[in-house]
């Protein structure tokens, strides 16, 4: 009998989870996934509520609730977030960065998926071998298209220091859109005649170590390949650069307001904003006819001023400076 | 109700590192790092093979059979080149990464229509209970053969050279061997929690195994504060406690969620709730004769 009392504590703790706050009936609930924590990333979360709020869907107001988890990383609790909107029936997943995007579409059939800052289903492997891709996927997603325009900026504004133009680039073997870009661009290089030196990384700990080791390999440029890792450790690849006076081009806006030379490529917050349109279109009619899977459509031509004056690199006029 | 339910499949299905972990705490005293890496081994030989449409019953042994090597390896390079253990099992995690990529071809690989192990029996329509169902048969079919080992005369000389090494040296039992078959045991069963895991969740990725070794070590500490809270001697109810220790540490990650805190605030939640079930016995209204 004693043994039971011990046991009431814990039961306690456990019980405390009977205490949640439901949303007044009627308000529709978004259940909103992020599988790291990251500055840039984070922007697609505010695009995407800014465009619910935009189309009368306001937390403020009280005629939208959206739940917010982040699984910081870990993979077992991404799988419990996901499961754990799942079993509360929310009205719609949407889901932030490609392993949100794969949780949430092996763990739901039924309820609408709106993805954003992921690769297109062919490239995340979703699509069986019948061809039959699940029907509730939807948002914004993007293939490697956008690579080719920003990887060809480098020959058309850097001129090579000898002979043949030389890029350095870090990617991450642990994500897969990073492996594809960088296949993407060795095969884009040969066309330009341009010398790709890639060296893989696998967590952003490693990023400094590389990158200094990348910038003895006597590189021309930088090229940084929008992936988590370099996300995370943008600073670090920036100061080992302008060390060695080595310019960093990307094809993420976000990377130029924190110090690239130019970029063409989505931009993060559109991305976000892009698949709240949707998201909202759904909470309004409550079907899913007429939505799909779009292709990202905002891509902007960026530069950022100072570093381009720093480097004495004369930029294309249809490009944008970041504020 | 049902997320909870989804919880305790999750706890069930990371009780098989749980029980891993356990076996290498007795043998060692210390954590086996190879957890990490063993654990994402068995979810990509998992994907790998299912992808390739191979068998269960080919893929389960597969798992457990390479899961066996990656801890031999740890314990070879532990006993023969008397490397310290925990740098040894930091060794072979290590080098197990580029192993995992290399099975897997990507970091990323979904599950697609694959045979599982949650789809063999249909006693009800709902597909949670099924599973809960078969990962409860797994569970009872490991703690009946894991507590039998341990029972037996090997299991007991692997379980002392734990408790004294120097004792069981003497008494003429190899236990440059024992540590060697423990933590190939004890990877063997890591990597089953990853093939469990891998169709729980759908995929296997290169990161799966980040930090899983804590997950394990949190679910035996529970399990040790409810062992001596009982005054357990038996095996198998250790055992069982270990298994009750992994559902309960999924099951607080549930609670924090379901409380609906502040997403930054999770990691701290979980660990102040894990730190209260662990000090109760502490806690207790008598007065600790200790």
């Amino acid at each position: 009998m004693k043994q039971i009392f011990k046991l009431a504590p814990l039961l306690f703790v456990l019980g405390l989870a009977a205490c949640k706050q439901n949303a007044p009936k009627g308000v529709p609930v978004v259940g909103f996934v992020d599988a790291f924590e990251d500055a840039t990333i984070s922007q697609a979360r505010v695009g995407f509520t800014d465009a619910l709020k935009q189309n009368g869907f306001s937390e403020d107001k009280k005629t939208v609730e959206i739940k917010y988890s982040n699984a910081e990383g870990s993979i077992p609790t991404l799988t419990q977030i996901v499961n754990q909107f799942v079993s509360n029936k929310v009205d719609l997943l949407a889901t932030c960065t490609t392993l949100a995007s794969v949780t949430a579409s092996q763990k739901t059939k039924t309820i609408p998926v709106f993805m954003m800052v992921s690769p297109t289903l062919e490239r995340a492997h979703l699509i069986p071998a019948d061809g039959k891709a699940p029907t509730n996927l939807f948002g914004a997603v993007e293939d490697l298209q956008y690579i080719d325009t920003s990887f060809a900026l480098i020959p058309k504004i850097l001129k090579p220091k000898s002979g043949k133009l030389v890029v350095g680039m870090i990617y991450n073997q642990s994500e897969p859109q990073s492996a594809d870009a960088l296949a993407r661009i060795q095969s884009l290089a040969k066309g330009l005649n341009v010398t790709i030196v890639a060296l893989p990384v696998n967590s952003s700990a490693d990023a400094q170590l590389v990158t200094q080791s990348l910038l003895s390999k006597n590189i021309d440029a930088f090229f940084a390949n929008p992936d988590n890792t370099v996300f995370a450790s943008f600073e670090t690849i920036l100061k080992s650069c302008n060390e060695k006076n080595v310019p960093i081009f990307t094809s993420e806006a976000g990377l130029v307001q924190r110090g690239a030379v130019a970029a063409f490529g989505a931009d993060i917050y559109q991305w976000g904003f892009q698949a709240g349109l949707q998201a909202a279109q759904y909470l309004k009619t409550h079907s899913t006819a007429g939505l799909k899977l779009e292709m990202v459509k905002i891509r902007k031509r960026v530069y950022n001023p100072a570093v381009a004056a720093k480097y004495h690199l004369t930029i294309p006029p249809n490009f944008q400076a970041v504020k | 109700m049902d997320f909870y339910l989804t919880a305790l499949l999750q706890g069930l299905c990371l009780s098989a590192i749980a029980l891993g972990v356990y076996l290498s705490m007795k043998i060692f005293n210390i954590p086996d790092i190879t957890t990490d890496g063993s654990y994402t081994l068995g979810g990509v030989v998992t994907a790998t093979m299912l992808t390739h449409h191979q068998s269960l019953w080919i893929t389960i042994p597969a798992v457990l059979v390479i899961g066996g090597i990656a801890g031999a390896a740890t314990g070879l390079i532990h006993t023969k080149l008397k490397i310290n253990a925990l740098l040894a099992g930091i060794l072979v995690m290590t080098a197990l990464y580029s192993v995992n990529l290399t099975i897997l071809g990507r970091s990323n690989v979904p599950l697609l229509n694959t045979a599982s192990i949650f789809s063999l029996l249909n006693i009800t329509s709902d597909s949670n209970q099924n599973s809960l169902v078969i990962l409860l048969i797994i569970v009872i079919l490991l703690v009946t053969m894991i507590g039998y080992l341990l029972k037996t005369d090997f299991g007991i000389a692997m379980r002392a050279t734990g408790d004294s090494e120097q004792m069981i040296r003497a008494m003429g039992v190899n236990t440059d061997r024992m540590k060697i078959t423990g933590l190939a045991l004890a990877n063997a069963l890591t990597a089953l929690s990853g093939f469990m895991m891998t169709q729980f969740q759908g995929f296997a990725d290169i990161n799966m195994g980040i930090g899983i070794v804590i997950t394990g070590l949190g679910s035996v500490i529970i399990a040790e504060t409810l062992i001596n809270w009982f005054r357990i001697t038996s095996v198998v109810w250790s055992l069982l406690m270990v298994i009750g220790g992994a559902v309960v540490f999924q099951l607080v990650l549930a609670v924090t969620l379901s409380i609906g805190i502040d997403a930054n605030l999770l990691k701290l939640v979980t660990a102040v709730f894990v730190l209260l079930i662990v000090s109760l016995p502490r806690l207790s209204f008598r007065r600790q004769h200790v």
